[in-house]
């Protein structure tokens, strides 16, 4: 049993209004019992709550949708997370979360992969690699999902063709990268996050990183504004690359003649108000019609990658949220679903396997498509 | 109920490249993570389960040098009341039986209903320290145990058999059980778990706290010696098949079938 008092004030829960902001906008409402302003109340008028008997918390995926929508300026998703503190904490894990903190502790990933693999999709190609001595004006923070899963890794080749071919002075960290530990902090595992942050912060600083760009928004967002003590500049490369287009660094040789709507990441987008520059970088490809979703930007539909989401599924059945994006880019009349983001890649991916629409729609990351429309070098 | 609960740090070789050492007695130990034994871990999780039931002590013991301290201090965070290492170097070298050895030493004056250990070691697969260790202590034991049962004085537990047949003991205590994976769901291990049991002592017994001779543990306590270490070179049988996941599909299918798998 949690002691409510606690996490009132931790949480300045008596600020709550109860308007039900929150729980109106929450996009996991459409298929799970997942009631934040519920939970919030009873955080109000009880002495004492089982968080044990409230599964669905393991259901939020940290969009911040909620926290977007408080008029009172309240994170509902911050109290979530900090009761799967509590239960992390007791250890009382659902077995593919503790899977995947065990991996993150032991491999710096949370895919079980060996460490000395990190590096592996970079084989054959001539990317610098700083843990091996080279110097770089600019790192490129992979991250573990584009290191080591298969589809992904296609992505991380992609950055390294659009920054040669923009000639950017970029490297690896090669073997020494690891987990960044946004989705650990997330599952409630704060204490493996701290340990990550001390790591990662050691190494940028022992290879002397002055600017950092990453492939995933949830490593961006993490060090962007949760690292304490990071001084020098992290970008998403959707900021950077649009960067390179709109200076003349980076130009475009080839088309890509298809109709590409774009699912915003919703760390890019909800969290950082990087909602332009990925438009941008589409818009900007000779050839390529873009349409927008219906609900985009602020009020764009989580795919459920986040907020540790790929290692728990939901409580519940029903359609999963990817479904119904790629249900609604089919009737846009996209061809592609671009994004972002290597947890909105395979989530979105699956969904188009389960959706049966692996012959209408295809799902692409935007520097895919940067990279096709660059042609051969 | 008072359980021991005998655990092996062991080299996590799933994703590793293995290396053989110049002697060819061991392997490469450099890059390579360390963890508890799997099967250990389900022992220890079996145990702080029969604590969180019937109370009583869980004490962990391991017989390694100390880096093992990683694998007690996790059990230790995850509820474990004591942790003892067995550390001497003269305990290198020591086979299945001379561990059992040691550890009998160590439990046989303390006071215990139940020991515990994995069904096996993920390093050498040998499977002999928990029921020699049985042996030695004089109690019964049960290999690959799969589910566990409180009765008056006795537990009632079930084995895993060939051809998938489960076999149900009843055994008097105290016994010795070795613990098959699976039987539970072990717990996880936090961060801050891990480092507020660096606070708790972790005891420390050599061969001369043990009271055992020089040539009752290593190589010359042991009952077999280690001959040679190798990678075995890889053999040209095995037949690729290329083509689409349909070609490939029906070609497999074919294939088991002719053999007669299927």
């Amino acid at each position: 049993m949690l002691r409510t008092r606690n996490f009132v004030h931790q949480y300045d829960l008596l600020r709550c209004i109860q308007c039900g902001r929150c729980t109106a906008g929450c996009p996991l409402s459409l298929r799970s019992p997942l009631n934040i302003r519920r939970i919030i109340y009873q955080f109000l008028v009880r002495d004492q709550l089982d968080i044990k008997q409230i599964p669905e918390i393991w259901d939020c995926t940290t969009c911040t949708t909620c926290t977007l929508r408080c008029p009172k300026g309240l994170d509902p998703a911050l109290i979530l997370i900090g009761m799967r503190r509590v239960l992390t904490e007791e250890g009382r894990i659902k077995p593919t979360v503790r899977d995947a903190l065990e991996s993150t502790f032991k491999f710096g990933n949370p895919w079980g992969r060996g460490k000395a693999k990190r590096a592996d999709w970079a084989q054959g190609l001539n990317v610098k690699n700083l843990s091996e001595g080279a110097n770089a004006e600019i790192l490129y923070f992979v991250g573990c999902t584009p290191s080591y899963d298969d589809r992904v890794q296609a992505v991380a080749r992609a950055m390294v063709k659009v920054f040669e071919k923009a000639r950017v002075d970029f490297g690896i960290l090669g073997n020494e990268e690891m987990c960044c530990g946004s989705e650990m902090r997330r599952l409630g595992e704060e204490g493996l996050f701290e340990f990550l942050m001390e790591e990662n912060l050691e190494t940028f600083k022992r290879y002397d990183v002055k600017r950092m760009v990453t492939t995933s928004p949830h490593c961006y967002n993490t060090f962007k504004n949760e690292y304490e003590g990071l001084d020098f500049e992290v970008q998403h490369y959707t900021q950077f690359v649009a960067d390179l287009i709109q200076r003349g660094q980076l130009t475009f040789s080839g088309e890509v003649n298809r109709v590409v709507t774009y699912q915003d990441p919703c760390f890019l987008g909800k969290q950082n108000g990087v909602y332009d520059e990925p438009r941008a970088i589409l818009q900007s490809i000779p050839g390529l019609q873009f349409v927008d979703f219906d609900r985009s930007r602020e009020r764009s539909l989580c795919c459920e990658g986040g907020g540790g989401r790929m290692w728990v599924e939901a409580s519940t059945g029903g359609e999963r949220l990817a479904e119904i994006r790629v249900k609604d880019a089919l009737e846009l009349g996209a061809e592609v679903i671009a994004t972002a983001c290597p947890f909105c890649m395979l989530t979105l991916e699956d969904a188009v396997k389960t959706t049966g629409a692996e012959d209408s729609i295809q799902v692409l990351d935007i520097v895919e498509l940067v990279a096709q429309a660059i042609g051969d070098q | 109920m008072d359980i021991v609960v005998c655990v092996k740090h062991v080299p996590d070789t799933t994703e590793a490249e293995i290396g053989i050492r110049d002697d060819e007695k061991g392997i490469k130990k450099e890059g390579l993570v360390f963890d508890i034994n799997e099967a250990d871990n389900y022992a220890i999780e079996e145990a702080l389960l029969l604590k969180e039931e019937f109370g009583g002590s869980v004490t962990v013991l391991t017989v390694g040098p100390p880096e093992a301290d990683e694998t007690l201090r996790m059990c230790l965070a995850k509820g474990a009341d004591r942790a003892v290492r067995l550390t001497d170097e003269r305990f290198e070298g020591s086979d299945g039986y001379a561990t059992a050895r040691i550890l009998a030493e160590a439990i046989k004056d303390m006071d215990y209903d139940l020991v515990l250990t994995g069904c096996m070691a993920d390093d050498d697969e040998a499977a002999q320290v928990g029921v020699t260790l049985a042996e030695m202590l004089g109690i019964p034991h049960a290999a690959l145990v799969i589910s566990t049962e409180v009765e008056d004085g006795k537990m009632k537990v079930h084995r895993e058999l060939e051809g998938g047949l489960h076999e149900v003991l009843e055994i008097e205590l105290p016994a010795l059980f070795t613990i098959q994976t699976g039987i539970n769901e072990p717990r996880y291990a936090s961060i801050f778990g891990i480092r507020k049991a660096m606070k708790k002592q972790i005891e420390v017994l050599d061969l001369e706290d043990l009271g055992l001779a020089e040539d009752a543990v290593g190589e010359m306590g042991s009952k077999t010696s280690l001959v040679k270490l190798f990678i075995p070179e890889v053999t040209t049988q095995a037949t690729i098949l290329e083509g689409s996941p349909e070609e490939v599909s029906s070609e497999l299918v074919t294939i088991l079938k002719n053999e007669g798998v299927v």
